[in-house]
């Protein structure tokens, strides 16, 4: 499938992040000739085990992620990020998981926004919200190159493209930076061709990241 | 009932005088003699009635001579009816009319006779409207005639495409032009596809060349993931499955050169290029088109087009060099056309040599572009007998990069 990178908005050290910079994306994503073509949602949940047995408490890993992504509709990736684990799951394990009564989700966040269409390249733009909530905790940018699957193959061009977009965005002046942390896909034992565990593993990283930025902002108040 | 024979209109010609007239006369003659048979044949199931009824006669018991009269009288009829049907029968048969004699005979201004069918048709159309001078034949004749003159234009015009009916003749024409081709340019090894392959192989080692006929590469086509599929193990699976069945078939020395259709350029992770040759077998490249490697379905063939901008550009592009390589490059059309396409394969590293830059925003289509042009023309391709043989260097420009009058592209 084709190869995405997935971007998060860092704000300025001392700014907070508002929906009136997800307005002012995407009107650069139009000026740059982008049309736009739909919207698109990812739900994100952090899971929490449900332990009969209480010694096991400290062994659980804090960071296991379930997420659907809106490319394969009918199924549900995982992710270890510290224990660099990727999974592909039907769908239906939600309600597996739900009757066993061995997890439960902690938290639910949600990736929703515009795409746009530029040429070879697909644009998403989208804001992470809290499920059934409406305060802005982040902002999430996919670009995809349609023609290639190899992340090899494509890094020059989606260099450019993100310095071609940084130039758009830099003239408008705004209080932050869209940034790619490129994971270290081999680790997760993925190869160069793109797959939506990619995708997931890309999504788990910028969760870390955003969550880090947060503690950090509120250490720094504090 | 009285019989009056009909003289005959004109006395049966002898063979210098027959030899002497024109088609037409002979044709009106044989119309004429064609009618007298008629007549007599009429006159001869007369009498045959007649005879039969003089024997009724005979057989009632009444009668005295006057059977015996009749039936002598008709007796003497039938047999001069007779005899005048075999000698109007060998005049025809002289003439051509009921064997094709005339018909091989040459001169015959293209007019038909007559022909009567072994079951006693007569296929006399042709002539009222020969006599009327009109060039005229029978529904089944002018479609014979028109075929057979386009046939012999084509010939003249087209040596090179098939007649189709006859592989022999077919493999022998395509043959021939190989071998003048070659007389013609001794610098160039590029004579057979083998060749063109195996050099190519030696200039660009990244690519892998596949060979199909028609059929099937549609076949392949249809079986190549599209983008959107799922499990891509599968599909490596079906792959494997399908190059295994080709065994033998995809080395370039071991392809029957007389069939392949198409050729498949594969730069993995890159690009996919689709060369139709026409007629198969040949070294004439008719269509070239490209594609992302992960497209697939019955649109991917040589002139398909892409679902990718980028893909199309390049296909738009690729379709003036190729008349450029088949219009000033003939002999090595196919070898420059393929080694130019093997320079895309660079085609998401390269940047333009103009701007300098990898992606750049396409006035024209309004997206952004990697460097999707290469120059083609004046660059000379080298042979394999040259001392240092090198890579021409197909240079990357964006669409809008370059312009005419400066560099001429």
């Amino acid at each position: 499938m084709p190869l995405k990178w997935v971007f998060y908005w860092k704000p300025n050290p001392g700014t907070t992040v508002n929906s009136q910079i997800l307005a002012e994306v995407s009107q650069c994503a139009e000026a740059i000739n982008g049309i736009k073509d739909g919207r698109w949602k990812v739900n994100l949940t952090y899971y929490k085990p449900i332990f009969r047995d209480q010694a096991a408490v400290s062994e659980i890993p804090r960071d296991f992620i379930g997420m659907s992504l809106p490319e394969r509709p009918n199924k549900f990736y995982f992710t270890l990020k510290n224990h660099r684990i990727v999974v592909e799951a039907d769908l239906s394990i939600q309600n597996i998981m739900e009757k066993l009564q061995s997890y439960r989700s902690r938290v639910t966040l949600v990736f929703e926004g515009v795409q746009y269409k530029l040429g070879d390249f697909q644009l998403r733009v989208g804001k992470v919200v809290p499920s059934h909530q409406e305060t802005l905790r982040g902002i999430v940018m996919e670009v995809e190159y349609l023609p290639i699957s190899s992340m090899e193959k494509s890094r020059q061009i989606m260099d450019d493209f993100t310095g071609i977009w940084q130039e758009t965005l830099a003239k408008r002046s705004l209080p932050g930076q869209f940034v790619c942390t490129e994971p270290n896909f081999s680790e997760f034992g993925l190869a160069d061709n793109y797959t939506p565990q990619h995708t997931a593993v890309q999504y788990a990283t910028v969760m870390a990241d955003l969550i880090a930025s947060a503690q950090s902002v509120t250490s720094v108040r504090n | 009932m009285q019989y009056q024979p009909l003289p005959v209109s004109s006395p049966p010609p002898s063979g210098e005088s027959r030899t002497a007239e024109a088609p037409p006369m002979q044709v009106a003659l044989a119309m004429d003699r064609l009618s007298q048979a008629a007549r007599l044949i009429a006159d001869i199931r007369i009498g045959a009635d007649s005879l039969l009824e003089a024997l009724f006669m005979a057989s009632q018991p009444h009668q005295s001579t006057k059977p015996l009269q009749f039936f002598a009288k008709e007796d003497a009829s039938m047999r001069q009816h007779l005899q005048d049907l075999r000698s109007v029968g060998k005049q025809l048969e002289e003439s051509g009319v009921i064997n094709e004699s005339l018909r091989a005979r040459s001169n015959s201004w293209g007019l038909h006779m007559p022909l009567v069918c072994p079951d006693g048709a007569v296929v006399a159309y042709a002539w009222k409207r020969q006599l009327a001078g009109q060039a005229g034949a029978s529904a089944v004749d002018r479609a014979r005639l028109a075929f057979k003159a386009f046939t012999d234009q084509k010939r003249r015009f087209f040596p090179h495409l098939e007649d189709g009916v006859n592989g022999q003749s077919s493999e022998s024409v395509s043959k021939r032009r190989r071998v003048s081709v070659s007389h013609e340019d001794d610098a160039t090894d590029y004579r057979t596809l083998s060749d063109v392959l195996s050099q190519l192989e030696k200039e660009a080692p990244n690519v892998k060349v596949f060979t199909y006929d028609r059929l099937d590469w549609l076949k392949r086509a249809a079986l190549l993931p599209a983008s959107s599929n799922e499990n891509p193990m599968e599909v490596v699976k079906e792959q494997s499955l399908l190059s295994l069945n080709r065994l033998g078939c995809d080395t370039v020395g071991a392809v029957s050169t007389t069939e392949v259709a198409i050729v498949e350029l594969l730069f993995p992770s890159v690009f996919r290029a689709i060369v139709s040759l026409h007629p198969a077998g040949s070294t004439d490249p008719d269509a070239v088109a490209f594609f992302s490697p992960d497209e697939g379905g019955s649109y991917v063939h040589a002139r398909g087009r892409s679902v990718h901008n980028v893909f199309r550009h390049i296909t738009d592009h690729a379709a003036m060099a190729l008349q450029y390589f088949l219009g000033f490059k003939t002999h090595t059309a196919l070898y420059s056309t393929l080694l130019w396409i093997c320079s895309y394969q660079t085609l998401f590293t390269e940047i333009c040599s103009e701007c300098g830059r990898l992606l750049s925003m396409d006035k024209q289509s309004a997206v952004l572009l990697p460097p999707v042009h290469r120059l083609y023309k004046n660059i000379s391709v080298s042979s394999s007998k040259d001392q240092h043989p090198h890579l021409p260097s197909f240079q990357a420009y964006h669409p809008g990069c370059y312009s005419e009058e400066t560099k001429p592209l």
